[in-house]
Parts: structure tokens; C-alpha cells; sequence
């Protein structure tokens, strides 16, 4: 009796009890982008620009080194969407440095990094660290870096591939952030492209991402029609 | 009893006391009315003199286990376990606002379930190990021990499912940390995770409240029953310090809902609650998640699950078990040196450090347990811990050896110790009193732009009376029954 449940356990579908998958609902397409209303960062930090349709020409809202929190894909109400907590629907705009380009004015100043860190699934942060001999915002390109505040895995800035903490011990694909792919339309506003969800090209959420330098994955869209 | 030349007040009196006995005789039906119910299986032993402290423990975790039923009830009324329709905050972090600022009654309610339910899972740590030093967990209650092991587990889920409850910055990271170190599981994590915590933050909050008021205290309720012993010490004095300490640590320290509602975009340092500290400085070393994580806190509760299966010895005393009492001595040890870990972050806000042989800096320094230190730290607490344990019983029982010859037991507390005892107990009410006084002026303040409002006011004055006679009812009635009874 026992061997025969035994026997039976890996073709009971254990998985569909309870089960729960996400559901992107508003099906991936592509996405004019538009900042959260309800976050600090958007209302304070970074002038009021909570709200707002990025533009890439616009380097006063949208300065080099600054960064803003977006919904993907979004529910078609800006109120619902800066309601919405799920940190697997939030990225963080971040637009470059200006030695990383922060200031091009095309898609390729800005990249979109998940909010899901691939540890542990906590909410990373762009943090442009500030050299501590010179107390200035420091110069070094990989000093700009996306942390994770929970356990203090440290992202590369702009490729987002994890250079130190827990996530960079894990294995590829899991060590690097997904990201979206941004570009640019004829007025200059900042639009993402339908993302595809596999380790290859954006990454999986909370997984990982098959890492490739900034260059050959996120520059040649960025560029092509911006 | 009643005045004849009264007819008005005669009749009056005569209908008080038809009441009062009216009730006297519901009571007693009632009262007779439960030999025909289960709970005659029980059989409460009320003693007649206080035994040890320690053995109330686990009435004790029980008793919170009861009051957080109630005040948990209370609070369902008003919670909401969704996050989108209310406007700019979620809906289970504008509830709990909403219970803590306008509800009324809604404070104090939570404020007790907050502090009884760390209460509840600090008594039960502490009823275990007791069990486990005085080795009643041994010979015939064994399934005791291991029911209680399982309670113990669904408390600290219940503790975490309820801190999730409130949707605020660091219940939204314990939430993501959770569900993924569900997920990193092998084989099974995916499906664990979808099962248990759902997809989304929407399922994770719902999830955790089915989880929270009703699968977790059922299984809890059921589990009881293999965890009742034969004689259960029910003691009414000690019960009525417990919940009465229990409201004045509440109005002292009353809990506030900040650091504010879970946003994703926040990027402060959030250390958990105490009871999680240790797992969360076991993930800082970096090793891999799922070991650290899971596979450690796992192996300490297997280990516990176990003991009466190894220590099968008929020594209870733990002077009479110098191993396994140096095994649980240890415990402890790493317990607190972990926890300790857990709490400690770089004061530094921008420190620089190296980090496995590469210079870094920023959050990986305030947050990175350095694993050598860490290690290290643990292997020689555990070897200290452990030898000096071993040793000191070796030495304990060649003196107690020598101390039974000299001279036999003596009283535990003479008379004129109650007495100075219970003086220091009313100079201590005195003092808290005051200090609660002081709470409503002292403690609300504003430093720089945070705002730091440790008491709650008058409201906190109204928990702490409450609380306060319950201490001193049952401080003075264990000291009366005490002066009483004969010195052993």
C-alpha cells in the first residue's frame, strides 16, 4: 500500500493545489513611461516630477544620476498603479552619470533595473556613492552601483551584473538583475519595449538574468530607434 | 435579611439578592454542566502553595495563547487584508491606522496583541528549556516534548504571519524574504511558494492572514490536545501577574506601526523582529541562502525534536545530565550570540570595508557579517559554553556532595524577607507609576524631523493601571498565601 502511494507521488500534480502563478494581466506591450505618484523619491528627492512622461531631452526634470520609480506593466491608471506595492511590477529608472553618458540625450542615458533582487527578492536602490576622501559623488564608473538594503548585494551600474554580496556568489544566471529595454519615440519620450521573460534577454523576476555587457544587450536598442 | 417595615427597600433588596442568586445558580448549572464535557479529561490542579515560577511557564504561554485569541478577534473586526482601494496607503497599513488612531479601544487592543504575542513566543522558549533542564520532558512525555517542539515552530510562524499583517516597510521585506526562502527550497520551492504565499503582494497579505487567524491557532487547538499533561498547574495569582506585566509592558512601551507603509522605493536599513535576527544575520555571512536560511534554523528544531529520543536516561535532575545540559547551555549561547549578530549594522552610513578580499563599500559594509569573525566567534561559544558547563556541574556536585553532609535544607524566603520584598514591590509600582506619568510629557518629542512617540498619553495610563492591579492583585495574594504556609 505504502509503495503504491510511494510510487504515485510524482505524478500527483502537488504544484496545483493552493497554486497561484503571476499573471501579467495587462499582457506585456509596450509602454510610454510614466513615473509613480506616491513614492518619496519621485516627489522629493528629484524635484516633483512624480507623474510625469519621461523625455529624454529633458535634462532639468530628468537630470544624469538621478533615478525614479516606474510600474510594468501598467494597470492604465497612474492612481491604481502608484497604489500598487508589488515590488514585481516596480523598476527603477535610473538615468547614468554623466561619464556613463547620463547625459545623450536618447534612450541609452537610461536604464530600468527590477526592484526584485535575486537573492532574496528584497527592493535594491540606485546609490551613487560618494567618494569618502573628496565627500563628492564619485567619479569612478563602477562606483555607481544598485544595493540592496536587506542583505547588501551590490548591482553594476549599467549592466546589472551583481559585483559583490550575497547575489554575487550565486551561480549564473542567477547573478545579475533583470532589466528592461528602453527606447526612445520621435517625441523623445522614454518607452519600454514588450520585455521577453526568459534568463536570455530581460531576465526572469526575482531569478536571474544570463548576464551581457551593457553594450551588446541594452545599447543597440536604446540606440536603433531612439 | 430584608426590612419588614420597608416594604419598598424590602422588596428592592429581595429582588437584588433573587438576582444574585439567580445567577449564583446559573453559575453553579454551568459549572456542573462541564463534568459532561471534555474538558473533565483535564484535570487542573490548583496548588495550595506557590511550587517554582518556572513551572507555570507553560500555562503561561497558554494563557497568552488566550489572550491574543481574544484581542486578536477584536482586531479582525477592523483589519483589511487588501492593498489597493484606499487611496495613497495600502489598505492593511491605512487599517491598522485607523485601529491604532481612531477606533476606540482600538490602541490598547493592539498594543496588548503586540506585546503578548512577543511575550507568547519569549514563554515558550523559556517554558522549553525549563522542560528541558528539569528533564520532564523525559520517560512517557515524550509526545509532550514533540507536540510542544511543533507548537513552538506554528508560534514563531504565527509571530511572523502577524508582523506581515501590517504592511509596513519592514513587514513588506520580511514578506519578500520569506516567500523566496520558500522559494529557494530544492525541488519543492517553486510549488511551496506559489502554495503557501501565492503570487503577488495581494496573495502574499491575504495568504498570511488565513494563515495567521485561523489555519495556524486550529492546527495550534489540535496539537494542544497531545499537550496537555495529566496534571496542568493553573494558578491564578501568577496568571493574573503574567496578563497584568503584560499590559504595563504594553502602556510603556507602546509599539508604533512605523517605519512607515512598505514601499518598495525605500531604501533604509530594516532589521526584523528578535525572534528572526538570528536567521537574518546567518543570511549576512553570504553563504547560500537556503543553507543559511533554512537548513540551519531546520537542524536546530530537528535537533530539538530529537532529544528525548537520544537522552533516554532516568536522571531528570540537570546536575545528574552534565552532557545534555551543556548541549542545551550551548544552545542558548548560540541562540543569543546569533540574535546578537543580527542586530548589530555599521553605524557608519557610509562605511568603506573588504569583503572576501575586495574593497567595498556602502550598504554590503553596514551589512556584512564577516563569516570568519562570525564562525569563529560561535565555535568558541560553543566550545566555552560547553566545557565550562561540563565543568562547573562536576565541580557542583563534589560541593553538593559535601553541603548535604553539613547541614540540611533550610526555609526559601523568611518572613522578614516577604516583607522587604513586598515593600520593594510597592516602591517598584511607585516608580513605574511615575514613569508612565512622565511618558506623556518625556517621551513625546520631536528631534530633528522624526518624530519619537514612545508612550501613548493617557491612553498608555489607562493600559498601565489595568495592568498594574492586576500585578499587585496577584503580587499580594502570592505573598499572602505564602507568609501562611508552613517553611517547607
Amino acid at each position: 500500500m505504502a509503495g503504491a502511494i510511494l510510487s504515485l507521488v510524482p505524478f500527483v500534480p502537488w504544484g496545483n493545489f493552493l497554486l497561484s502563478t503571476v499573471s501579467s494581466t495587462g499582457a506585456d506591450q509596450k509602454q510610454t513611461v510614466v513615473l509613480d505618484m506616491n513614492t518619496p523619491t519621485n516627489r522629493n528627492a528629484n524635484g516633483a516630477v512624480a507623474g510625469k512622461t519621461v523625455n529624454v531631452n529633458d535634462l532639468t526634470s530628468f537630470p544624469p544620476n538621478g533615478s525614479w520609480l516606474i510600474t510594468y506593466p501598467t494597470s492604465g491608471d497612474l492612481t491604481v498603479d502608484s497604489e500598487n506595492p508589488d515590488s514585481f511590477q516596480k523598476y527603477q529608472l535610473i538615468r547614468l552619470p554623466e561619464q556613463l553618458g547620463g547625459s545623450d540625450k536618447s534612450a541609452a542615458a537610461f536604464v530600468a533595473f527590477s526592484k526584485v533582487c535575486v537573492h532574496l527578492w528584497c527592493s535594491p536602490n540606485y546609490d551613487p556613492i560618494i567618494d569618502p576622501t573628496t565627500k563628492q559623488r564619485s567619479t569612478n564608473p563602477n562606483d555607481e552601483t544598485y544595493q540592496c538594503p536587506c542583505h547588501g548585494s551590490i548591482y553594476e551600474v549599467p549592466d546589472g551584473l551583481a559585483i559583490a554580496g550575497p547575489a554575487h556568489f550565486q551561480p549564473a544566471p542567477t547573478n545579475a538583475i533583470p532589466m528592461l529595454t528602453l527606447t526612445a519615440d520621435s517625441n523623445g519620450d522614454l518607452v519600454i519595449l514588450p520585455p521577453v521573460w526568459d534568463v536570455d534577454h530581460n531576465g526572469v523576476l526575482g531569478f536571474g538574468r544570463n548576464y551581457q555587457s551593457y553594450d551588446t544587450q541594452i545599447l543597440p536598442a536604446a540606440k536603433g530607434t531612439g | 435579611m430584608s426590612d419588614q417595615g420597608e416594604s419598598g427597600a424590602g422588596g428592592l433588596t429581595g429582588l437584588v439578592q433573587g438576582l444574585v442568586d439567580a445567577i449564583v445558580r446559573l453559575y453553579r448549572w454551568l459549572y456542573k454542566g462541564l463534568e459532561r464535557t471534555v474538558y473533565m479529561g483535564v484535570q487542573y490542579t490548583y496548588p495550595r502553595r506557590f511550587v517554582t515560577p518556572l513551572g507555570y511557564l507553560g500555562v503561561l504561554t497558554g494563557i497568552t495563547f488566550l489572550v491574543l485569541g481574544i484581542t486578536g478577534g477584536l482586531l479582525m473586526i477592523y483589519y483589511q487584508p487588501t492593498l489597493t482601494g484606499c487611496g495613497s496607503l495600502t489598505c492593511a497599513f491605512a487599517s491598522i491606522e485607523r485601529i491604532n488612531d481612531s477606533v476606540p479601544f482600538g490602541w490598547l487592543i493592539r498594543n496588548i496583541h503586540y506585546t503578548a504575542s512577543n511575550a507568547m513566543v519569549l514563554l515558550a522558549v523559556l517554558h522549553m528549556y525549563y522542560q528541558y533542564f528539569s528533564g520532564r520532558f523525559k520517560i512517557k512525555n515524550e509526545v509532550l516534548w514533540v507536540t510542544g517542539v511543533i507548537l513552538g515552530i506554528i508560534t514563531g510562524v504565527e509571530a511572523y504571519s502577524g508582523y506581515d499583517l501590517l504592511f509596513n516597510q519592514r513587514a513588506g521585506l520580511a514578506i519578500e524574504i520569506g516567500s523566496s526562502l520558500a522559494n529557494a527550497s530544492p525541488i519543492i520551492g517553486g510549488t511551496l511558494r506559489l502554495s503557501v504565499f501565492g503570487a503577488g503582494f495581494s496573495d502574499f497579505v491575504l495568504r498570511l492572514y488565513a494563515g495567521h487567524v485561523f489555519i495556524l491557532p486550529m492546527i495550534m487547538l489540535i496539537l494542544v490536545f497531545w499537550h496537555f499533561p495529566r496534571y496542568l498547574v493553573f494558578d491564578l495569582p501568577v496568571i493574573s501577574t503574567v496578563v497584568g506585566g503584560l499590559f504595563v509592558i504594553a502602556a510603556i512601551f507602546p509599539v508604533a506601526y512605523q517605519p512607515g507603509p512598505y514601499n518598495p522605493g525605500n531604501g533604509q536599513i530594516t532589521i526584523p523582529e528578535w525572534y528572526i535576527t538570528g536567521i537574518y544575520a546567518l543570511i549576512r555571512t553570504e553563504f547560500d541562502k537556503f543553507v543559511m536560511g533554512g537548513l540551519m534554523p531546520a537542524l536546530l528544531f530537528l535537533m530539538a525534536l530529537v532529544v528525548p529520543f537520544v537522552d533516554t536516561s532516568k536522571k531528570l535532575n540537570w546536575k545528574d545530565r552534565p552532557f545534555f545540559t551543556a548541549i542545551g547551555i550551548t544552545s542558548i549561547a548560540q541562540i543569543v550570540i546569533t540574535t546578537a549578530w543580527g542586530f548589530y549594522v555599521n553605524p557608519n552610513p557610509n562605511p568603506t570595508c573588504v569583503v572576501n578580499g575586495a574593497a567595498t563599500s556602502g550598504t554590503l559594509c553596514r551589512l556584512f557579517v564577516d563569516p570568519v569573525l562570525y564562525f569563529s566567534s560561535m565555535l568558541g561559544v560553543t566550545l566555552l559554553s560547553f566545557v565550562g558547563t561540563y565543568a562547573f556541574l562536576r565541580y557542583l556536585k563534589a560541593k553538593e556532595r559535601v553541603r548535604r553532609a553539613t547541614s540540611p535544607l533550610g526555609p526559601l524566603l523568611t518572613k522578614k524577607w516577604v516583607y522587604i520584598t513586598f515593600t520593594l514591590l510597592i516602591l517598584a509600582q511607585v516608580a513605574l507609576a511615575g514613569l508612565a506619568l512622565l511618558s506623556i510629557f518625556g517621551f513625546h518629542q520631536v528631534v530633528g524631523n522624526v518624530t519619537i512617540d514612545i508612550a501613548g498619553g493617557l491612553k498608555s495610563m489607562t493600559l498601565f493601571d489595568t495592568g498594574a492591579i492586576l500585578v499587585t492583585f496577584g503580587v499580594v495574594v502570592h505573598l499572602y498565601r505564602y507568609s501562611q504556609s508552613l517553611p517547607f
